[in-house]
């Protein structure tokens, strides 16, 4: 089938079309405009944006802590609907179903997980299969796992440490590989409660820059075109920008990512001991070009803590609300669920602010992505509200009259008059999550990339149109019109598939039958047992 | 073989789906209870939510137990391949269901290969009366308890002698739980809602808190059904919430008293009870008085289930085909071959056979 997106406003960095124009779809490809030009149906995007499908590279939407945590608090998260959708599912508070429609309605069609802890892959998968609508992705969790610190402890050759992320990213079906406080969690279970970039986890004697260093090359020099998605030691501690300063130190010219920066970007300064240290931070990043960062922006509101950061989840317990969490102890990682409250106070207006000074004040929207570490920072159906505070100056100061003159007299945010334009909100959220990801046929609106197309209505307010897009295509496939969902259809979880290598396949062998008393067999599963048709899409590692 | 009837009379697959959809369609208060695994439960999640119905697994009120520990009370945990290899003591709590036995052999059987101790104290909460698991070459487990006292109240009585204070009868062994925690790294408390309360999991929980003060220790959930929770984790994706889930007014509702689907068969609140158990469900016995609620019975079975208006023989998930199904051994999700493959279909097969058949609307989301 042909289709014609007409006249709409083309706003497409990678290809440089921006302008009004006409957008062709052939099947569920975008192709250039045919001869004759007949199309079999043509959408009237007359007075409307028209961008790639968003990419959002890290929100926690599936897998085992995701669903502890809505298990932790079923009265968060009622219906918000007191009637039967048109579409299975959808109106179920936080459940799978609702979260592809979200995405979906918000002009956003591939979402990564970025946190699947490996033993958990099956379950990671099977709940990702369950998110309709867009394409999702994951990432494997190392860097607390025994059979990794023991590598490193004992000198294991590079080409061993490749061949076991190599397999693990192909067993568990990953697009990347994360590391989450690296070697805490291990230090945690031996009773360590903080732990540093230089810190050593007992009985291993590894440091938890070793782990980093090393998982960084390992992923380098598999070609697997994600950067090492790092989480940092010291997440929300006063004087965390230091730790996040020395890993972006540690880069060293290798491709890195930060995740949640906004997180790590507290000084102490001030009678309360904590400032914004995001203006250092944002001057580092604009200074490391091989360091991509996203913000893991603050909204104010009810969310829930949702981390495999065990060591910093156990002690935040004492501040959920309301009064319960989960504090697991995982494999490797496992996990912490701390539902909290960020209120408009000193504290909650410095991590509003600090967040949205790393977005206004880091230059290159190649390197700086749109989130807010859903639901950590908040979740993310605050999106349009957040595009509004990033595009309109007026709205952050309109926002900021009600918030913490004190917090806001330390914040530099007054002060900044950027404004995003719509394309480097194209490039944020679209081109550059692309490249990140490896996704060479997404991202952008030219010939040969699929069908992923967000047609928005131009309006006075930025949040309604970004929130509720005119149009969605998913692989050509029209599922949103006027911010409905207007038909279910099943994306793919996009993954690498390395060639695990025989000898450290038959090693795992017998590590897990000594270690656990269980064959590898009880920790891998075939495609099909996600029972749906094509549940992957291939992604190619560099070559 | 017969694999589907309509009352005592056999009949097609086909057929049989097509009137338990009628029935499921004239139903004003249809219930669901659930014996199966992951692609069986999502597949009755999505009817339930077509037909409106509550869902529930056939032992609820164990299932429940656990899940309200979850969503009223929070717990510290831990995966049961670390106890395996990083708990030097080991402290069984109550009775533990028979299908975790032999995990609890496999502990007595084996050190922690990551403690420094190299060895494991295995010990035992309840009452006088409470059996262990059997444990390898006569080993015991060094029982704690209040003589006749409750599960809940030795717990209470160990907690507040673990901070020091004073109780109307101490716990036996005390002094031996002591040391052996004064020396442990990692103690681990092994528990399931199977036999045992709602506060005394919490209580237990408080107490593994007040560990955590200064130490490291844990619990490991040991369900007291691996369908149930299996159940409950993909009803939590699918609709945000565990078992006890309705559909009533047309979205779901998460209500554990509510939507007991024992009590709403005992009250008279349901009129039509699907039952969907893979495993081997024997012929009930003629009931006494003629019960008005109709009941839909997908089983592995050879004959019509007694008292059933439909009846679909379903194979068992593990055994007749590969399924997924949550194991305590991994404590995830684990895909499972076909122990000894036949022809008997899936629940969800068969779910999803009668779905199609229930309204003109498209094919289940799964």
């Amino acid at each position: 089938m042909l289709t014609k997106i007409a006249g709409g406003d083309i706003i497409d960095p990678v290809n440089g079309r921006l302008g009004k124009s006409d957008l062709w779809i052939r099947d569920d490809k975008i192709v250039a405009a045919p001869a004759g030009g007949a199309a079999d149906r043509t959408i009237d995007a007359a007075g409307c944006i028209v961008m790639a499908g968003a990419i959002d590279i890290h929100s926690h939407i599936g897998g085992g802590n995701v669903n502890t945590a809505r298990l932790l608090l079923p009265e968060q998260h009622a219906a918000h609907q007191a009637r039967p959708a048109t579409t299975p599912l959808s109106n179920a508070g936080w459940s799978t179903f609702q979260t592809g429609c979200l995405y979906a309605k918000m002009g956003f069609t591939t979402v990564v997980e970025p946190a699947m802890s490996p033993g958990a892959a099956l379950h990671t998968h099977l709940e990702l299969a369950d998110i309709p609508i867009i394409d999702k992705a994951t990432l494997a969790i190392l860097g607390n796992d025994d059979f990794l610190l023991s590598m490193i402890r004992d000198d294991a050759s590079s080409q061993m440490i490749e061949d076991y992320v190599a397999w693990t990213v192909a067993s568990t079906r990953a697009l990347g590989v994360k590391v989450i406080n690296a070697g805490a969690a291990a230090a945690f279970k031996e009773n360590v409660r903080t732990f540093s970039l230089d810190d050593v986890v007992p009985s291993y004697g590894v440091s938890s820059r070793k782990i980093v260093k090393t998982l960084q090359a390992a992923v380098d020099s598999l070609g697997v075109p994600h950067p090492l998605h790092v989480h940092c030691n010291n997440l929300g501690s006063p004087g965390s920008a230091d730790t996040a300063a020395a890993t972006i130190a540690a880069a060293e010219g290798l491709p890195l990512h930060l995740a949640h920066l906004q997180f790590y970007g507290y000084g102490t300064e001030g009678k309360r001991k904590f400032s914004s240290a995001a203006a250092r931070l944002a001057e580092l990043v604009n200074a490391t070009p091989e360091v991509t960062i996203d913000i893991g922006q603050v909204m104010f509101g009810q969310t829930v803590t949702v981390s495999s950061d065990v060591m910093r989840q156990f002690s935040a317990r004492g501040s959920a609300h309301p009064k319960k969490s989960v504090i697991h102890d995982g494999d490797g990682n496992g996990g912490g669920i701390v539902p909290y409250s960020y209120g408009k106070d000193f504290y909650g207006t410095m991590q509003w602010a600090i967040g949205l000074e790393l977005f206004l004040l880091i230059d290159d929207p190649w390197r700086v992505f749109f989130t807010t570490d859903h639901p950590n920072g908040a979740p993310f159906t605050a999106y349009p509200a957040l595009f509004e505070l990033l595009m309109s100056r007026e709205a952050r100061t309109e926002m900021m009259a009600g918030l913490s003159s004190s917090a806001m007299a330390l914040s530099t945010l007054a002060a900044i008059d950027r404004e995003y334009t719509f394309e480097e909100i194209a490039i944020m959220t679209r081109a550059a999550p692309a490249k990140l990801l490896g996704l060479t046929d997404r991202g952008h609106l030219g010939a040969g990339a699929i069908a992923d197309i967000a047609v928005y209505r131009r309006d006075g307010s930025i949040a309604k149109m970004l929130g509720q897009a005119a149009y969605v295509f998913k692989d050509g496939d029209l599922v949103v019109q006027d911010g409905e969902i207007t038909h279910y259809r099943w994306g793919k979880a996009l993954r690498l598939s390395p060639s695990p290598d025989k000898a450290m396949v038959r090693r795992l062998e017998d590590y897990h039958q000594q270690r656990y008393g269980l064959s590898l067999d009880w920790f891998n599963f075939p495609d099909s047992a996600i029972a749906r048709e094509q549940p992957f899409g291939e992604v190619a590692c560099r070559m | 073989m017969a694999v589907a009837w309509i009352g005592n009379r056999e009949t097609l697959v086909e057929r049989a789906a097509a009137h338990a959809a009628a029935l499921l369609g004239s139903s004003r208060c249809p219930v669901f209870s659930l014996d199966t695994d992951i692609h069986g439960t999502r597949a009755a999640i999505a009817l339930a939510e077509r037909v409106g119905a509550a869902y529930d697994h056939v032992d609820g009120a164990a299932l429940s137990r656990e899940t309200a520990l979850f969503t009223d009370k929070g717990a510290m945990t831990v995966a049961p391949g670390e106890t395996r290899r990083r708990a030097d003591v080991v402290v069984i709590v109550g009775e533990l269901p028979k299908i975790h036995h032999e995990f609890v052999g496999e502990l007595a059987e084996t050190v922690p290969d990551l403690s420094a101790k190299n060895q494991r104290e295995i010990f035992l909460v309840g009452s006088s009366g409470v059996s262990a698991p059997p444990l390898n070459k006569g080993r015991k487990a060094t029982l704690l308890s209040c003589g006749e006292a409750s599960l809940g109240a030795t717990l209470a009585a160990l907690r507040a002698q673990c901070r020091g204070r004073q109780t109307s009868q101490p716990v036996s062994n005390f002094d031996d739980f002591a040391k052996a925690l004064e020396a442990a790294h990692f103690p681990v408390f092994l528990f399931s809602g199977d036999a045992t309360e709602g506060l005394a999991l919490e209580m237990l929980q408080g107490l593994i808190t007040d560990l955590n003060r200064t130490s490291r220790a844990s619990g490991l959930h040991l369900p007291a059904s691996e369908n149930g929770w299996g159940s409950a984790l993909a009803s939590t994706w699918m609709t945000g919430f565990p078992l006890r889930t309705g559909f009533a007014r047309g979205f779901p509702e998460f209500d554990p008293w509510r939507y007991d689907v024992a009590r709403m068969i005992a009250a008279g609140e349901a009129d039509l009870h699907l039952r969907i158990s893979s495993s081997i469900v024997q012929p009930q016995k003629k009931q006494k008085k003629k019960s008005r609620m109709t009941m839909i019975a997908l089983a592995k079975t050879q004959e019509p289930v007694a008292g059933a208006a439909v009846t679909i023989a379903i194979g068992e998930a593990g055994v007749d085909h590969e399924a997924v199904v949550y194991s305590s051994r991994t404590g995830s999700l684990r895909s499972v071959d076909a122990r000894a493959a036949s022809e008997l279909p899936s629940a969800a097969t068969i779910i999803r056979l009668v779905a199609s058949h229930v309204s003109a609307k498209a094919a289940l989301p799964c």
